[in-house]
């Protein structure tokens, strides 16, 4: 089982992103907790955009931090899958290329919110792809992350 | 039951600002957890060719209790 996410992986995810000029957000849950939502998860989820050449460079960072990709599989990544599960690095990775409720990661990059240099989704985002999803474990919680919501206008800087 | 809800949005308000108290690192110190999630964890990866694909994989191999099938 891999190591619980912390922030100096959140970290080097940053770092090594950056280094291959991988275009991504931090969204759903994980992207939440970094703007402030106080709640658990497991897993890192991380919007990509899609494309080959951010593909080729997703396969670089990530095999940069350790997860032993297959060359079918790093293929696949190149090619554009829309979901991709990683559950054999050194922290469990969600790679999402087409989340619900969002129509184009440019759209997302313009509404982009930077947290201490990590690119996370707005969260007028998350809560979009949250209800498209309509998962039982998403309507559960979306009452209360629409009240952070609220929260976090009322307070941000 | 308004009241209820008026004593909710209270605690949960409390949450956020005392979260907000908090540096990013203690705040994902506290928030990223590790349990083992049957099936899910089960395969070092998978890949979908559509979300769509993935939410029907979910709803057809993942136990109910985890949450990931599709909301009635």
């Amino acid at each position: 089982m891999a190591a619980r996410f912390d922030y100096a992986q959140a970290e080097e995810i940053a770092r090594a992103f950056a280094s291959y000029g991988v275009r991504y957000l931090f969204i759903g849950k994980s992207g939440a907790i970094l703007l402030g939502y106080p709640d658990t998860t497991q897993d890192a989820d991380v919007f990509a955009a899609k494309g080959e050449a951010n593909g080729r460079a997703i396969v670089a960072a990530l095999r940069e931090l350790g997860f032993p990709l297959s060359d079918s599989q790093a293929a696949e990544i190149v090619r554009g899958k829309d979901f991709v599960q990683l559950r054999s690095g050194p922290f469990d990775l969600d790679l999402v290329f087409a989340p619900d409720g969002i129509e184009t990661f440019d759209d997302a990059w313009r509404r982009h919110v930077d947290v201490e240099g990590f690119p996370v989704c707005h969260l007028d985002d998350i809560i979009a792809s949250k209800i498209a999803s309509n998962r039982q474990k998403d309507r559960e919680s979306l009452p209360r992350l629409q009240a952070f919501r609220e929260y976090w206008l009322r307070h941000r800087e | 039951m308004a009241s209820g809800d008026s004593k909710q949005r209270r605690e949960w308000e409390a949450e956020f600002a005392a979260a907000a108290a908090r540096p990013l690192r203690t705040r994902m110190r506290y928030a990223f957890i590790r349990t083992y999630k049957p099936v899910l964890d089960d395969a070092p990866y998978r890949s979908f060719d559509t979300m769509a694909e993935y939410r029907q994989w979910c709803q057809k191999n993942l136990p109910d209790w985890l949450g990931y099938g599709s909301a009635v």
